[in-house]
């Protein structure tokens, strides 16, 4: 049965005087499955809509076209006024006649009006229903780690109300974190103590995650814990494994120092340097120490603090002379450039050069030789004690963790591409979340509003326990469906899986829940198998094909 | 714990006011969202995408999304043009006095039919439309052009105006707002470079500052050469303006970045232009960046050292006098247009907002936070800080900062529920 | 529906920045259809060659700036789509009937303008070549 398409054409207040309003409604009037054309000056208003939603009702209409201003802000309000008539929101296709049409062209527009209408009628002749069904999801979440980043989370999820597993590989929580307490400026342990007390949260160290299937809401993750396999389900999942770091004394750098040198503990980092400071049975108080950074890598934020914080410290604990050695101060963070007054106040010597300095062991101590570029000098200090540039890397495990979870890296190896749609911690895939220094963006406070972040966006997911979604939006069509994996691989949320529907042949299924109607999927069926209700591809072609006609 | 009919004022709808206000819609809560403007979005609303042929990052793009979402977000609720005059009461039960300056057009009657501008009778007219990016998308009647406002009779464009969304027997409209929670998300003022009169802002007019850089190309979408009979332009941006110095004992985070970014695009439109950025210490961290610095090493020039004069001869280019630490002199340079990279300031008016909601403002005068790693948490409970309010931020940390604050928010909340209940 | 140029819009890119370009008062060829599609990787070959096939005399596909889709890959593989169909009628000797992919952001409707200009200069010398 042939479908009973309205059109409302919306003049504007009659602002639109470049399409002549009579003579396009006339012409719509005459396009197969028109039943009514009504011309409404204020559909923007309250009062149009109610004007709208009787004219839908009067003429039984059950496919409805708008032509008016964009459906940007519209589509949404005039859906809704279709549900109040009685009919699905998707039911509605608009032809936007005002800004791409009226004001982007001079002179008399009619004729592109009508175009526009035709294909919008045309389309909307094939639009189907979409329901809407509330679905279960699981209320729990995995944190992948055990430092502060994941300890964190895991407290705030028991705040809220969730409950949470903490996944960590090493043996015990926290153990690339307890080093780094001070110098971050965070209690770690009383966190896993707190952690530890909490019935909330689940601790399984020792264990890693080998397999993980599924989707947002219903993920099924394996844990091998000491040999032992175990399966879970989770809601969602955050990834806060943390970051790695290296002193950089690599080949390939002018740093030239040998291994004694570091072994007698001449050559440190930052977080040493720190347990040497806190350290009241400390033998001997270094007089002179340089510090080196920013040279090998310009994500500069954390040893920029810590070497302001160390120097500090120094100069207090020890009144030892200090230099500094770097390109350029990072200091676009809270406090930072406070204490880089402070430190230069102190009598921290800055000397900042455009090339990394050359270091060497020299009669037991270490020199290190740069151009600084306001003395315009070859300048050499010898210390007795270098903290030394460290290379920022992504945790060992991120790589396989990454392709078991088909999440994106960024272009330095760490997790979450450098899309600036998934800022601040999503990832491309619903339900997966990345936290802290494993996203390659290292600082205390940042860390902290990732955390909430991720926390919210969990929150608002799983808490209640159902999420509304449109069912079968997007579907295979069981008959078409070869199960030739295409779409699986090519989705980039992921939200494909294979399945059995009602005990039959395996086919692609959509997850409702994980998809985000994006399209790809049935572009690149071979079968053209898939439905996506609203740009089907019939949908689509006949509105190409509605050009024509005119 | 039923947050459901809890509201919550967001003070601000900047981005991050936006990015709080959208979490606690989301989260079921009812939000009213407080705007002093007639458009929301704050300053980053009229930031241009500074895509070469590859996205660089800036996020302005993300801001208008969000706007849109917040804008149609059942849950949200927009009062523009208004203002907090009193607050009463306490977390879980404030009170707050709004008042809401008329506008004469309805924003919610207005439907953009441009019919009242064809009659307006001044030149230039004193009824218009917003910015093409603005939202609500409604007109504005000015009240300095208007012949109305000196006491003439004319009413020639409520006459027109399909929708009667013209009124002006308007007066200022006074509400009252019973609220569980308040989150200030006031955003800041651009630091005025007039400020720095050595460098010419304001009296040439080829000096601009970085913010009226992002709006040249938001509305022109490109940048017009300022010397005509030139084949080649010479750029420079001058970095810490209002930041870094004596009144101001901080960096602003934005600034090294969006003169690279800005600097990216002019050479991508015009490969002949020359850029030379004059900094202290270059920004570069961040998540994305790095692969886009590389790239600018290779095309902008580089010179370390803030300039302190800008003079223009007479031919209407500017020269720049500044410090050559490389060679260790003072050099002049001359330039087709000099750019200001201007700072975050706190807004002048945060004296009087932390007068009315009882909260204090920190040594360098935004907002204070009353614990060192609590960034959102101001002395007094139930009010919270999202944004640059609180201190200077680039687009995705304000984002991520107003998701915090909302976060925050709730717990606040389900916490004085469950204490109030006993539960 | 000679002379039209079909235009696929990306839902989060081409269609608001068209809007924008609107509400600023910037012109662009009459010509142009508007088609709105979620994303940019939702066109397929066919759609974009059975526009051709009714008469269009060409095809763009807009979608957002390379690194910035919503959907992370959708504007790449709208680009291969593109080049591909691009080739097919090369090899099957169609000229003059360009097929074209632009990438801008929802806020650029200048880049918007561009693309719709552009495409028609092509095809104004496109016609004149031959």
């Amino acid at each position: 049965m042939e479908a009973k398409i309205g059109v409302f054409l919306c003049n504007c207040g009659g602002g639109m005087k470049n399409i002549d309003f009579d003579a396009a409604g006339a012409k719509v009037a005459k396009i197969r499955g028109v039943a009514c054309v009504d011309l409404i000056s204020d559909l923007c208003l309250e009062e149009g809509r109610e004007k709208m939603a009787a004219g839908i009702r009067a003429e039984n209409l059950d496919r409805v076209v708008v032509a008016a201003c964009s459906p940007e802000f519209k589509e949404h309000v005039l859906g809704q006024v279709l549900e109040n008539a009685g009919l699905d929101g998707h039911l509605l296709c608009m032809a936007n006649i005002r800004e791409q049409c009226s004001w982007a062209h001079e002179g008399d527009v009619t004729e592109k009006a009508v175009e526009l209408m035709n294909m919008a009628v045309n389309k909307a002749r094939l639009l189907q229903p979409v329901e809407k069904q509330d679905i279960a999801v699981d209320r729990e979440v995995l944190v992948v780690g055990g430092g502060f980043s994941a300890v964190a989370s895991a407290l705030q999820f028991s705040r809220v109300g969730l409950r949470s597993t903490l996944l960590e590989k090493e043996v015990v929580l926290g153990t690339a974190t307890r080093e780094l307490e001070g110098l971050h400026g965070f209690d770690i342990c009383s966190m896993i103590d707190a952690v530890e007390g909490d019935t909330n949260i689940e601790i399984l160290t020792s264990g890693r995650m080998t397999t993980a299937k599924g989707t947002i809401g219903d993920f099924t993750v394996t844990i091998t814990k000491e040999g032992e396999e175990i399966s879970r389900k989770y809601g969602a999942i955050v990834l806060a494994t943390g970051y790695r770091t290296e002193l950089a004394l690599g080949s390939g750098l002018e740093l030239r120092a040998d291994e004694e040198a570091i072994s007698r503990a001449k050559i440190v980092s930052q977080e040493q340097l720190f347990g040497m400071l806190n350290d009241p049975f400390i033998d001997t108080k270094p007089k002179t120490i340089g510090f080196v950074f920013g040279f090998s890598d310009e994500n500069s934020r954390f040893p920029t603090l810590a070497t302001l914080n160390n120097a500090l410290a120094a100069k207090k604990e020890w009144d030892s002379e200090i230099y500094v050695f770097c390109k350029d101060v990072e200091v676009d963070s809270e406090g930072v450039e406070k204490l880089y007054r402070e430190a230069r106040e102190c009598g921290v010597v800055f000397l900042k050069c455009e090339v990394l300095p050359r270091i060497a062991v020299d009669n037991g101590r270490i020199a290190i030789e740069a151009e600084d570029v306001f003395l315009g000098e070859d300048t050499i200090v010898a210390c007795d004690l270098l903290v030394a540039e460290e290379l920022l890397f992504p945790t060992e495990g991120t790589a396989a963790l990454s392709s078991l979870l088909n999440i994106l890296l960024d272009s330095r190896g760490f997790y979450q591409d450098e899309n600036v749609h998934l800022y601040p911690v999503a990832s491309e895939k619903k339900g997966v979340f990345l936290v802290g220094g494993c996203r390659g963006d290292l600082d205390t406070g940042r860390v902290l509003t990732d955390i909430s972040s991720a926390v919210m966006s969990i929150d608002k997911l799983l808490l209640s326990g159902t999420i509304t979604v449109e069912i079968e939006r997007v579907k295979a069509d069981p008959q078409k469906c070869v199960a030739c994996l295409t779409c699986i691989r090519v989705c980039p949320h992921g939200a494909i899986q294979l399945g059995r529907v009602d005990g039959g042949k395996e086919i692609a299924v959509i997850v409702d829940l994980a998809c985000d109607a994006c399209g790809i999927c049935a572009a690149v069926c071979p079968a053209k198998a898939i439905d996506f209700q609203g740009y089907r591809d019939d949908q689509l072609l006949a509105q190409i094909e509605a050009i024509e006609e005119s | 714990m039923d947050l459901e009919n809890k509201c919550v004022l967001v003070v601000g709808s900047g981005i991050s006011g936006i990015a709080s206000a959208l979490e606690l819609g989301n989260a079921g809560l009812h939000v009213y969202l407080l705007e002093k403007e007639a458009a929301v979005g704050g300053h980053a609303a009229s930031f241009c995408c500074k895509a070469t042929d590859v996205c660089s990052g800036c996020s302005a793009c993300v801001v208008r999304d969000k706007i849109k979402e917040a804008v149609l977000h059942p849950q949200v609720r927009l009062l523009t043009n208004s203002t907090i005059r009193e607050l009463d009461g306490k977390l879980g039960d404030f009170r707050v006095e709004i008042t809401q300056q008329p506008r004469y057009i309805d924003e919610e009657r207005c439907i953009a039919c441009g019919l009242c501008t064809e009659v307006c009778p001044t030149e230039p007219k004193a009824i218009y439309p917003p910015a093409a990016e603005a939202t609500p998308f409604s007109y504005i009647l000015d009240e300095g052009l208007c012949v109305r406002f000196k006491g003439e009779k004319c009413d020639l464009c409520q006459e027109s105006c399909p929708t009667k969304a013209i009124q002006f027997e308007v007066k200022a409209k006074e509400q009252e707002l019973s609220v569980g929670a308040i989150i200030v998300a006031t955003g800041f003022d651009v630091f005025d470079a007039r400020e720095k009169g050595s460098l010419g802002y304001g009296r040439y007019p080829n000096v601009v500052t970085g913010l009226d850089l992002e709006r040249t190309f938001s509305r022109e979408g490109y940048l017009r050469p300022t010397v005509s009979n030139k084949e080649s332009q010479n750029i420079a941006f001058i970095q810490c303006i209002g930041s870094r110095d004596q009144g101001h004992g901080y960096c602003s985070h934005v600034c090294c970045k969006y003169a690279m970014k800005l600097a990216g695009l002019i050479k991508y439109q015009s490969p002949d232009t020359q850029v030379t950025i004059f900094y202290i210490d270059l920004q570069t961290a961040g998540k994305g960046f790095a692969q886009f610095h590389e790239e600018y090493k290779e095309s902008i020039r580089f010179v370390r050292g803030v300039p302190v004069e800008v003079l223009q001869d007479a031919s209407g280019e500017l020269e720049v006098k500044f410090e050559d630490v490389c060679q260790g002199k003072v050099c002049r340079d001359t330039f087709d247009l000099v750019v200001l990279s201007v700072g975050i300031s706190p807004r002048k008016d945060s004296w009087d907002l932390a007068r009315i909601l009882g909260i204090n403002l920190a040594d360098d005068g935004f907002f204070d936070i009353a614990e060192p790693l609590n960034s959102d948490e101001t002395n007094v409970d139930g009010i919270l800080l999202a944004g640059t309010c609180q201190g200077p931020r680039d687009i995705p940390d304000s984002i991520a900062h107003g998701i915090a604050a909302a976060s925050k928010v709730i717990h606040i909340l389900s916490e004085f529920a469950s204490r109030r209940t006993g539960s | 529906m000679n002379g039209r140029i079909i235009a696929f819009c990306c839902e989060h890119s081409a269609y608001p920045a068209a809007d924008l370009a609107g509400k600023l008062g910037l012109h662009y060829p009459e010509t142009l259809r508007i088609i709105r599609v979620p994303c940019a990787g939702r066109v397929d070959v066919i759609h974009m060659l059975r526009a051709l096939e009714k008469g269009a005399s060409a095809v763009l596909v807009l979608g957002c700036e390379d690194g910035a889709c919503h959907h992370i890959t959708g504007n790449i593989r709208a680009r291969e789509r593109v080049k591909h169909c691009d080739m097919l009628l090369r090899e099957i000797g169609i000229d003059g009937r360009p097929v074209v992919m632009f990438n801008l952001s929802p806020n650029a409707p200048h880049k918007f303008v561009k693309a719709a200009n552009e495409i028609t200069k092509i095809i104004k010398e496109s016609r004149e070549a031959r």
